[in-house]
């Protein structure tokens, strides 16, 4: 994100600098992102580039204008999918390219198009088969940026790109922080156990509670269950002592935030950190599936797991430190009320929706 | 009475109670918030990749691009070598269009068509002379000067009579420091082009050899005699009078001849910095930055329009900044290495990181031997106060015995030291 405000704010200095275009080298951009398997990303080629090859301006009076470029669509689509392969560790991946936009940089208009692959398997090297415009202009450049470097690609010849393993610990810790932010599963099944904490049983009926104190200690032993709980099954599973089948795993965590929201309808247990050991047990397993995804380093399997183990302790911190004092704060309010009935039921209705998926998937 | 005093002074208390703890949960609020946000950002720049952001044109009359219109004979040279490429007189025709075009405009991407166009023959190491001539000018003008010296070599051998090749020669040889074998092509033109062409090839030799004084009154008497000469003969001896006459100090002299210069040719990009340097040695900056105004998608113009602008504090400074260092950027992304006497004139000037021009100053120097870059290494290594860094330079200059009021001032202040 930084990065893009940065590209953006020189893109406006630009235009209030000059007018007029640089005069430069050509040169392609391929961006691209590796999540698992999946290969998400963008080309931007020079418009006057595709004209050097393709011949796009059609009345041939030196203006290439939208309509020509668009009728012209197809066989730039054509030229730029029988001149770019993206394979991954020696062998092909499914390879596809979306509809195109216009992008503007520093020397003109650029043809960008979303480029999307899917692999077998995560890479851990990227194999680009760029031939793009070399027998047009031998200048030309393909710069792909992947795996925070960018590789030049200076002729037809396939480019080997090694993506960065995570191998420090600190690595780790981002991967764990990651992960529990983009998983959904997990901070539902977290939310959902700590929603009744703000709100407590006195002998027969429900209060607001009154000492934000008591409210902390709940919290702090419901979030430290589930992280003993699913550090335990994490290592185990790493270490390969149990191998469950994910399509099992990844649906018993579905149906653990089922059970966690019901518990906030029916109030069955009121002992939520048991709630939260037992389930997060099942967690565990999902997360090491995840460090298993990344390529997890033998030769520094602890680091590793400390490290994610870190990461996924800090993320779930994270999201209990902004949650805990919204809840506290709206705990007597009428918002609080709805928050408790109906998002438990949401989530109730949710995530049996996601068990049924998963288990179908 | 006293029950109401008693609840009024309580009141405040509890207020103030639920007060803090109502500053206590905003306070772990705003701090879980920050904390979230800080480690938002550390955790997830990797994953997007940084692109700009797309549009899709409204209008389909929208122009997007401009290109060179199309000629009919081109188009049909074109389709011709498609379909018989090994037709080198086609290949040849079309890529000399692409390098006039590249003269022109100094549009980089012309040169990269040419030699795309000449692929076939690119990687032989006996092509047809036509060949062999056009990839020496391609070499050159990408900084390649042994590959070029080496084709005009052969290209000398196997056509001694070729005026452009042994003019090119003369120039590669010069920049490369060559100036015995720089004298034989000139000398080897006596036969065969004007006496102005010769006198043109020989003077900047002279004036290296410490004769620019003589150099000067030589050239300057053919430049007034041969009135009609070639325009592009007549563009390049003012030019390089307007250099003899900056030697020696005459900068008025010098901006009258680069202006003539451009009075012929106002595309000519090499004429035009020349007297932007000039100007802006003599505290006209903003003549300098008038002069290149509208012509930034030039680096070498646009170089020298920042470092003037940035000199006056101009209005555009920033804007014009801002666009050099994306230009160096982007140069420095595909891996190129032809700008190092612009960066290193504007790491000097704009980013005042000397010790950064000494060391691009330097790589400069090992690549290409004129004038300006030896001024341009001496300039920095005073500024970084390095005189080891000059070493190059000042045996350079006593090995050739030249003289130039401004070199001979940056070595004078080097001495001092």
């Amino acid at each position: 994100m930084r990065a893009a405000l940065a590209g953006l704010a020189l893109c406006a200095s630009w235009l209030a600098a000059a007018p007029a275009h640089a005069h430069k080298p050509s040169d392609a951009h391929l961006r691209l992102a590796v999540d698992g398997g999946a290969i998400t990303g963008r080309l931007d080629v020079a418009v006057r580039d595709l004209d050097g090859a393709l011949g796009l301006d059609g009345d041939g009076d030196g203006r290439i204008t939208w309509g020509e470029l668009s009728a012209a669509a197809p066989r730039i689509a054509d030229y730029l999918a029988a001149r770019l392969a993206i394979g991954a560790d020696g062998a092909p991946c499914a390879q596809h390219l979306g509809s195109a936009a216009l992008v503007e940089l520093s020397d003109g208009a650029y043809w960008a198009v979303p480029v999307s692959a899917s692999c077998a398997r995560p890479p851990r090297s990227l194999d680009v088969a760029y031939s793009l415009l070399f027998d047009v202009d031998s200048l030309h450049r393909g710069l792909v940026h992947a795996a925070g470097q960018t590789t030049i690609v200076r002729d037809a010849r396939p480019v080997r790109i090694a993506l960065d393993q995570p191998t420090s610990v600190l690595s780790f810790v981002r991967e764990g922080v990651w992960h529990i932010w983009i998983g959904l599963d997990h901070i539902l099944f977290l939310t959902c156990l700590i929603l009744p904490a703000v709100f407590q049983r006195r002998t027969q009926r429900w209060a607001a509670a009154d000492s934000l104190r008591d409210v902390c200690r709940e919290v702090f032993e419901i979030v430290t269950a589930f992280t003993l709980a699913h550090s335990i099954t994490l290592v185990i599973s790493a270490i390969g002592l149990i191998a469950l089948p994910s399509r099992l795993i990844e649906t018993a965590i579905a149906l653990s935030v089922v059970v966690a929201a019901l518990n906030n309808l029916l109030r069955t247990v009121d002992a939520r950190w048991a709630v939260a050991f037992a389930l997060g047990l099942l967690h565990g397993f999902g997360f090491s599936s995840v460090l298993i995804d990344l390529g997890l380093p033998s030769h520094e399997l602890i680091g590793a797991l400390l490290g994610f183990n870190l990461g996924v302790e800090l993320g779930q911190a994270a999201i209990v430190a902004v949650l805990l004092p919204v809840l506290f704060g709206i705990r007597r309010t009428v918002a609080y009320q709805a928050l408790l009935w109906a998002g438990s039921g949401g989530v109730a209705l949710i995530a049996t929706l996601w068990s049924y998926q998963r288990w179908v998937a | 009475m006293a029950d109401i005093a008693r609840r009024a002074a309580r009141r405040p208390a509890r207020r103030s109670g639920r007060d803090r703890r109502k500053l206590t949960v905003l306070a772990l609020g705003a701090v879980g918030l920050a904390a979230a946000l800080s480690a938002a950002a550390w955790v997830a720049p990797d994953r997007a990749a940084a692109a700009a952001p797309t549009y899709i044109p409204a209008d389909p009359g929208q122009i997007i691009a401009t290109v060179p219109t199309r000629d009919r004979a081109e188009l049909a040279a074109r389709q011709a070598l498609a379909a018989a490429p090994e037709r080198v007189e086609l290949a040849v025709e079309l890529a000399r269009g692409d390098i006039e075009r590249y003269r022109a405009l100094s549009d980089p991407r012309y040169l990269g068509r040419a030699q795309a166009t000449l692929a076939r023959w690119w990687r032989l190491a006996e092509p047809p002379p036509e060949v062999l001539l056009l990839r020496a000018g391609i070499e050159q003008s990408i900084h390649q000067f042994p590959e070029a010296r080496s084709d005009l070599d052969q290209l000398t051998r196997i056509r001694p009579s070729d005026v452009q090749a042994h003019l090119t020669r003369a120039v590669v040889a010069t920049i490369t420091a060559d100036y015995a074998a720089a004298r034989d092509s000139c000398r080897a033109l006596a036969a065969l082009a004007s006496p102005l062409v010769v006198a043109t090839c020989e003077a900047p030799l002279d004036a290296i050899a410490g004769d620019a004084r003589d150099a000067y009154a030589k050239l300057a008497r053919l430049v007034g005699v041969a009135r009609s000469a070639d325009p592009g003969v007549r563009g390049w001896a003012l030019t390089e009078l307007a250099e003899l006459a900056y030697m020696r100090g005459d900068t008025d002299a010098a901006a009258a001849h680069l202006a003539g210069a451009l009075a012929l040719d106002p595309d000519d990009a090499y004429a035009r910095n020349l007297l932007a340097d000039v100007l802006m040695a003599t505290g006209h900056a903003g003549d300098a930055s008038r002069l290149l105004a509208g012509r930034e998608q030039i680096d070498s113009h646009l170089v020298r329009r920042a470092i003037a602008e940035h000199d006056l504090h101009g209005p555009a400074a920033d804007a014009l900044v801002a666009a050099m260092r994306d230009r160096i950027a982007a140069a420095a992304e595909r891996g190129d290495r032809i700008h190092l006497r612009e960066e290193a004139r504007f790491a000097l000037a704009v980013e005042l990181d000397a010790a950064r021009a000494v060391r691009l100053a330097r790589d400069n120097w090992s690549v290409q031997k004129e004038l300006a870059d030896a001024r341009l290494l001496a300039e920095a290594a005073v500024a970084a106060g390095d005189r080891a860094a000059a070493v190059p330079v000042i045996a350079w200059a006593r090995a050739t015995g030249v003289r130039d009021a401004t070199l001979d001032r940056w070595l004078a202040r080097l001495e001092a030291r």
